[in-house]
């Protein structure tokens, strides 16, 4: 069969039938699809969050907080005050936070809100989404990450909220990319696949993608684990030197897994001269990655963020890096949940996907149909990538994190806190759920 | 160099080399020597469905609701066929001569999109009869697994993040630990070919001692290597046909492991070969003789004078087959102290032993006791219930084992279902596909294989460890979620430890 671009009548047919479905099911015309949702994202979960990308607002009959997996967040709650003391809702309540906290000569960066968007290559996502979460990352004064893929000439126009990832296969790498961005990442490790690399299929490498890579089209490209060039911290170190070199300002990133040791990895990455320390958690998600791999390797960020919180405090120099987490973040309370634990801010990556469309039915990969996903979402297929508009995907997207802000704001003020940062660490203001009280 | 040049059979030209050949020379016996190096790997190849498993996903269209919505596109559409014949399915489910009136739902893969699309006539259900495959500790997940695994011999890769419960019990609440910048080899991704899989079964005693003439005194240590870190088990139940000991006994020698079958069916097959244990009962220990070409023989349970009486018959390996049952402990003390050196130990097929607890402690019980009592390196522990995903082969090791015994994947492998408890290895009931064809069988359970070991070098290589025997009792490169869990929600209200 061959795929061709589709008509106008037809995109417009298709995103209609396919809008107008998911808020049939999300504002409940309909039930739940019987087959949609697993024990991380239940139904109600990913309909609660088709709900707030249609309309800003949280959702009065869905469960928009937890999942069903029986651990880590699902079984953290808060301990609210009594109604009487609470804060007002407000706009005062800050969700500020800020990125550079060593007090060195580099940028001085603030995001509007504690979360920014987690990378996702261009071919493992069409550009048609990796612009809609750039540009509503602009609007949100946050940002995205290109994830290993290169930089597609789209971007340039909102790089000032563009985070320019390296990693192992050093995919799109330019030393103008690197002069362009205000943060560089390095990623060591995916906690989807932590050790293992990445792989992206050769029928997502088509002719464009190939181009930015630097390869021939249609032909699988290896991300190789790990750095061919680090044997050590201390040439973690130099990894760092050298985007300096190059940028003397940008914030220098470096995204871990959580392996045993993450706590002395995050303090190697400090004294290497990183600015932000990324943890991304076992439940992460993917592209593509060995189901082993994802269920097995590594732990989940639950686990690893108070570890490494806690060393960083016993080791003096928790308030001059920003301890962000990612892997398994769904909802704005995970993140406050995951703040509170010892987190600065999370990184987002599913749950934006989720807000477009994804069911999570795990066909990203390719899929029998070998095209990619049938959303338009981790695909670049000609025709598959026009299901999901950008101007409708960024105002989707806005009205996601303005219900997320909103949710933020109300675990702040019912905390008796008027400032995102002031919950950081605060473990006392968590419950655990016992597992009999579930049961 | 000089083994090297006597092991590549290169001749080794008279008289010195000139410097001016020496680069030449040497190039070519380098080429010679490397033209001899085999590398281990299982050759798997993509085998047709013979008994395919019960569908996903039910896929149900409202005809009435589907010929009214083609009417009014019809209408809407003024005749655009390009816009009418679009259908919300990329996997070909309404793309037969009749579409959504006769939908084809094995090929549905459950993206939802049709039932968003079309909620008012499209359903997508799934199908209970798959999720009522296996039982609560094999459960569908684990079959549709190695189903698929013995279908394509690769490894099971999906797209999104994991979609299964926090840890959870038995073998889920135990993870493996990565590193971030350690690696068995410098190459990256390809660097998990020169992983080792190769574990060795016998003893390794801990000093040999010589006499006068230089020949070894006392029993001569054996010992042999597999390339993989399982072999087969007893067919439990009712799966021991003539049939199914052939299949795995091919396999087994086309992968290089081993499989245990009873020594009744050893004798009438004429199947007695290196990579076959013959297992006897106690009582028909004097029948090891019958089986000279066995390296291994296993005794069904503990008994000095068995041992004693196989070995004086047989120069095989004697090893002994012992149950997590009360007094195993005992057992497996008196057992080394006999000099056994394949101990085979037994939890039932959920991975319990007699008092309920877990095999990853009851592997790691007996891998420390035998490491307190200074003397692991002289038996070999293979140890068999409850391994029925690829995970379960690196944490039992880690829990202790060399190496593990498969049972149930064998039956789900070839396609096979089961009727009734998966408990008991003595009343699982499988029915295998009818007219199985053994070559079909055996690619399939190869596929298995291959499938697991590459499984294994993705922990492997994640962890950095070159080979699966050093991860042999490394409980430091697992992670164990409970523990986990006391460290980072220590102190938070209502936590109470363990989890809970
Ligand atoms: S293929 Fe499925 S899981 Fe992947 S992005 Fe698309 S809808 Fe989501
Ligand atoms: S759920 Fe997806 S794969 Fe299944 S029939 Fe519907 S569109 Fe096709």
């Amino acid at each position: 069969m061959t795929i061709v671009k589709p008509s106008e009548l037809l995109i417009e047919k298709t995103t209609n039938l396919l809008h107008n479905g998911m808020n049939a099911r999300a504002f409940g015309d309909f039930g739940a699809p019987e087959a949609l949702g697993d024990a991380r994202w239940t139904d109600e979960l990913i309909l609660s969050t088709w709900h707030m990308a249609e309309t800003g607002k949280i959702p009065e009959k869905l469960n928009f907080k937890t999942g069903n997996s029986d651990g880590g967040f699902d079984r953290l709650k808060f301990q609210f005050l009594d109604e009487s003391e609470w804060v007002e809702h407000s706009e005062k309540i800050s969700t500020k936070l800020d990125l550079n906290r060593r007090g060195d000569e580099k940028n001085k960066i603030s995001i509007d809100i504690p979360w920014y968007g987690g990378g996702m290559s261009y071919g493992s996502v069409s550009i048609n989404v990796m612009m809609s979460r750039a540009r509503n990352a602009r609007r949100w004064n946050s940002f995205i990450s290109t994830g290993e893929g290169g930089y597609p000439t789209e971007l340039r126009e909102v790089e000032e909220n563009v985070i320019t990832q390296v990693a192992t296969g050093y995919f799109g790498v330019e030393e103008d990319t690197i002069q362009a961005a205000p943060i560089v990442e390095f990623k060591y490790a995916q906690g989807a696949k932590p050790g293992l690399g990445g792989h992206l299929l050769a029928v997502k490498a088509g002719e464009d993608v190939a181009k930015l890579r630097g390869s021939v089209p249609f032909v699988s490209l290896f991300s190789p684990f790990p750095f061919h060039s680090t044997y050590s911290v201390e040439d973690h170190s130099k990894h760092l030197d050298w985007i300096e070199t190059i940028n003397p300002k940008a914030l220098l990133s470096v995204k871990v897994s959580t392996p045993h040791d993450v706590d002395m990895v995050a303090v190697g990455s400090f004294y290497a001269g990183a600015h932000i320390i990324h943890l991304d958690g076992g439940y992460g998600g993917t592209g593509a990655a060995p189901e082993i791999a994802k269920k097995n390797i590594a732990m989940p960020i639950e686990l690893a963020i108070p570890k490494v919180h806690k060393f960083l405090v016993a080791e003096g120099v928790r308030d001059r890096v920003t301890l962000i987490a990612s892997g398994g973040i769904r909802t704005a309370d995970d993140m406050a949940k995951a703040i509170a634990l010892g987190a600065d801010g999370c990184v987002l990556g599913t749950t934006d996907l989720v807000g477009l469309g994804c069911t999570r039915c795990s066909n990203c990969e390719g899929g029998p149909s070998g095209r990619g996903c049938p959303w338009g979402l981790t695909t670049t297929d000609i025709e598959l990538q026009e299901w999901v508009p950008q101007d409708w995907a960024v105002q989707r997207l806005d009205n996601l994190y303005s219900a997320m802000q909103w949710r933020m704001r109300d675990i702040l003020r019912k905390l008796g806190l008027d400032d995102v940062t002031q919950l950081r660490g605060r473990t006392d203001l968590l419950q655990y759920i016992p597992k009999e009280a579930s049961e | 160099m000089l083994t090297s040049e006597k092991a590549s059979g290169s001749v080794i030209s008279e008289g010195r080399l000139s410097m001016e050949s020496f680069e030449t020379e040497s190039a070519r016996r380098g080429r010679q020597l490397a033209d001899l190096y085999h590398r281990y790997n299982i050759d798997t190849e993509e085998v047709d469905d013979v008994q395919s498993l019960p569908i996903r996903f039910l896929v149900e269209v409202g005809k009435v609701g589907l010929a009214k919505y083609i009417f009014k596109e019809i209408i809407h559409y003024k005749g655009n066929t390009e816009v009418i014949l679009s259908r919300p399915c990329t996997y070909g489910v309404f793309s037969g001569p009749v579409g959504g009136f006769s939908p084809r739902p094995h090929l549905c893969v459950g993206c939802l999109r049709c039932t968003i699309q079309h909620p008012e006539f499209v359903k997508v259900l799934p199908n209970p009869e798959r999720l009522s495959l296996g039982d609560s500790y094999t459960t569908h997940g684990h079959i549709a697994a190695i189903d698929e695994e013995a279908k394509k011999g690769m490894v099971p890769v999906r797209g999104q993040g994991y979609r299964g419960r926090f840890g959870g019990p038995g073998f889920d609440g135990m993870l493996t630990d990565m590193s971030e910048i350690v690696r068995p080899s410098r190459d990256g991704i390809h660097g998990r070919e020169l992983i080792g899989t190769s574990v060795d079964i016998g003893s390794k005693p801990m000093h040999l001692s010589f006499d006068e003439k230089g020949e070894i005194k006392g029993i001569k240590p054996k010992m042999f290597s597999i390339q993989v870190p399982f072999i087969f088990d007893l067919p439990p139940g009712n799966l021991g046909t003539e049939k199914l000991i052939r299949v795995i006994d091919s396999t087994s020698k086309g992968i290089d492991t081993l499989a245990c079958v009873n020594s009744s069916d050893v004798e009438r097959m004429a199947i007695d070969s290196a990579n076959i244990i013959p297992v006897l009962s106690i009582d028909d220990a004097q029948k090891s003789s019958n089986f000279p070409n066995a390296r291994l023989i296993q005794l069904d349970g503990w008994d000095s004078s068995a041992v004693d009486a196989a070995r004086s018959v047989s120069d095989a390996m004697i090893g002994v087959r012992i149950k997590f049952e009360e007094g195993w402990q005992l057992r497996l003390d008196s057992a080394v102290n006999h000099g056994v050196e394949v101990i085979h130990l037994l939890a039932d097929l959920h991975g319990r032993g007699e008092d309920g607890q877990f095999v990853i402690e009851l592997f790691k019980e007996a891998h420390l006791r035998l490491i307190e009592q200074g003397r692991r390196d002289l038996v070999t522990l293979i140890g068999a219930g409850g391994i029925v995903g690829a995970d379960h082969v690196p944490k039992s090791i880690i829990s202790g084992l060399d190496a593990v015994a498969l049972d149930l994947p064998v039956l789900f492998a070839l396609q096979g279902r089961s009727d009734g408890s998966l408990v008991e290895r003595a009343g699982v009931i499988g029915n295998l596909p009818n007219k199985m064809d053994e070559g079909w069988a055996e690619q399939r359970l190869t596929n298995l294989c291959g499938s697991w070991r590459n499984q294994l070098l993705e922990i492997l290589g994640a962890m950095g460890i070159r080979e699966v025997r050093r991860l042999r009792g490394e409980f430091g490169r697992s992670m164990i979620v409970e523990h986990l869990e006391d460290e980072a929600f220590e102190g938070i209200a209502g936590y109470v430890g363990g989890g809970n």
